[in-house]
């Protein structure tokens, strides 16, 4: 009764499988199909109690292999159209399905449809999530701080727009492909955000969503039509981002790039992004994903804090903001400058922007001017902005970082 | 040494909208908790039970279908064990991975009939 599993091999086995039967099916069958993939969990999780199958893999596979009949036979009965399957089914072609290679295209058309534009934005995440990396509601709910009754919403929603729109379950091609293959990769960089900026204390789940966010990545890089530079800097960005991953939070504490422990940083996933980051480098046209993995792989260089090349880092910033104008990258210029003691400069930053373009985030600009205030000697102004970023941020992790700056400001002024 | 069978009686997974992740790892505690029983040399057999049930109750034989879902609590399984006593097997009960879940272990002492 050996009981070793693969780490995730469920969840990612219930991504393959809904992929893989709503190739066959049809996208109009999803829930049905999400429904017959989860019973086949349910089934291995009793029969395996006693026996664990020589290859559980395969064994799922085969699972789900037999529920396309039952699932033939449900639609039937309630006489729902099958296109697809208007000459029966043909066991060939569903053994085919099966295969490796198939599956992964099954995932890619998956992926696809998740972040199809006719989706909201919202609801293409957590669809993607469900769908794709088989997270429960609870889970999804979990892992962006949202209720669940909330993430039902966004799944159903999604599930009538796709109806609605009448998706093709397909890989799109030519013209299309291009603009879709950015949607794809927006939604994965907003996923990984959501774990690399989460909120969420447990380190655990802000893995898992970074982890999940590049995995889906991945499928994007072994198909030769969806792995175009973008594609390889998106993910050289997020193995950067990802080495620092565990140095980010250590006994639940937040610790900014000044503070992490830089013997902590991954350097596997250093030199696989940089690996990444010379494939993404091979024509001359840079995306977003470019300048913010060359800014990443800037702050990996260096050695400490303190030898942080920051005119390059600048430099970057100015040619990311070029692309996309905004007020985040102003904001983050001018804590650089401040970082250089360039006052002068860092003010003129702040002069473009303010704090209502933060909108929830308007800490992070009441905490740079704070900053500011403070390198220019004036204690007073820099506890007021204090109090101001206090005022609203909502995040605990940062509100305690926020209150021990204060502690450390007010002793200043004794 | 005497025979225990306990029996596991709770909500059935199928209702509890358990994720995948969440059935993995579920299933991981089972076998350890199974193998952990069967080195120790407690283990004499067991089974899982599937949650459709049927009912004869009654002088009139009344037979209705049940599915987990029409009732709470559904026995799920059993296993058998060989233990010296309750307090034995209650240490061994422990280990039961879905207390969280609102799962109960009733153990119970495997009558003998004497010759």
């Amino acid at each position: 009764m050996e009981s070793k599993q693969i780490d995730h091999l469920f969840r990612h086995h219930s991504g393959k499988m809904v992929s893989v039967l709503t190739r066959i099916f049809g996208l109009a069958h999803l829930e049905i199909i999400e429904d017959a993939v989860q019973d086949t969990f349910l089934k291995a999780t009793l029969t395996w109690r006693n026996k664990q199958p020589k290859n559980p893999e395969a064994w799922l596979t085969q699972a789900a292999k037999n529920r396309v009949l039952d699932i033939f036979r449900k639609l039937k009965a309630s006489q729902k159209l099958l296109p697809e399957l208007k000459n029966g089914i043909d066991t060939i072609t569903v053994n085919n399905l099966f295969l490796d290679n198939e599956i992964e295209d099954a995932q890619l058309r998956m992926i696809f449809t998740a972040c199809h534009p006719k989706l909201e934005a919202k609801d293409r995440i957590a669809f993607a999530l469900k769908t794709i990396s088989g997270f429960s509601s609870k889970e999804i709910s979990s892992a962006l701080l949202t209720k669940e009754e909330t993430v039902k919403k966004r799944l159903s929603r999604a599930r009538k727009a796709i109806l609605k729109a009448n998706l093709k379950f397909a890989i799109p091609q030519g013209k299309e492909l291009v603009t879709r293959l950015e949607n794809v990769l927006e939604i994965l960089y907003l996923i990984f955000n959501e774990g690399f900026h989460s909120n969420k204390k447990e380190i655990l789940v802000r893995k898992e969503l970074c982890g999940e966010a590049m995995r889906l990545c991945k499928f994007l890089l072994k198909n030769k039509h969806t792995r175009p530079p973008e594609s390889y800097a998106l993910f050289a960005l997020m193995c950067f981002h990802a080495a620092r991953l565990d140095s980010k939070t250590t006994n639940n504490e937040v610790f900014d790039l000044k503070h992490q422990n830089r013997s902590l940083w991954y350097f596997p996933l250093i030199q696989l992004g940089n690996a990444m980051m010379t494939k993404a480098v091979t024509e001359e046209v840079f995306s977003c994903y470019h300048y913010e993995a060359a800014i990443a792989a800037e702050h990996l260089k260096a050695k400490t804090f303190e030898e942080t090349n920051w005119n390059k880092i600048l430099y970057w910033y100015e040619h990311l903001y070029k692309l996309q104008p905004m007020p985040s990258h102003i904001l983050t210029m001018a804590v650089i400058s401040l970082q250089q003691k360039n006052y002068i400069k860092a003010n003129t930053y702040f002069k473009q922007i303010n704090a209502d373009d933060f909108e929830q985030r308007s800490y992070l600009f009441y905490s740079a001017k704070a900053d500011y205030y403070l390198q220019t000697k004036k204690v007073k102004e820099a506890i007021n902005y204090i109090n101001l970023a206090l005022e609203n941020v909502n995040n605990s992790l940062e509100k305690d970082f926020l209150e021990k700056k204060k502690v450390q400001v007010l002793k200043m002024l004794n | 040494m005497k025979e225990f069978m306990m029996i596991f009686i709770g909500a059935d997974y199928a209702d509890l909208g358990l994720s995948p992740e969440e059935l993995q790892s579920r299933m991981g505690k089972w076998f350890a908790w199974g193998n952990k029983m069967e080195q120790a040399g407690h283990l004499r057999g067991g089974n899982a039970l599937n949650p459709n049930m049927r009912r004869i109750v009654g002088k009139d034989r009344t037979v209705t279908d049940f599915t987990s879902a029409e009732v709470k609590e559904i026995v799920g399984g059993y296993y058998l064990v060989v233990a010296k006593n309750f307090d034995e097997v209650e240490v061994i009960a422990q280990d039961f991975p879905d207390y969280d879940l609102g799962g109960t272990v009733e153990i119970r002492e495997v009558m003998v009939f004497d010759r």
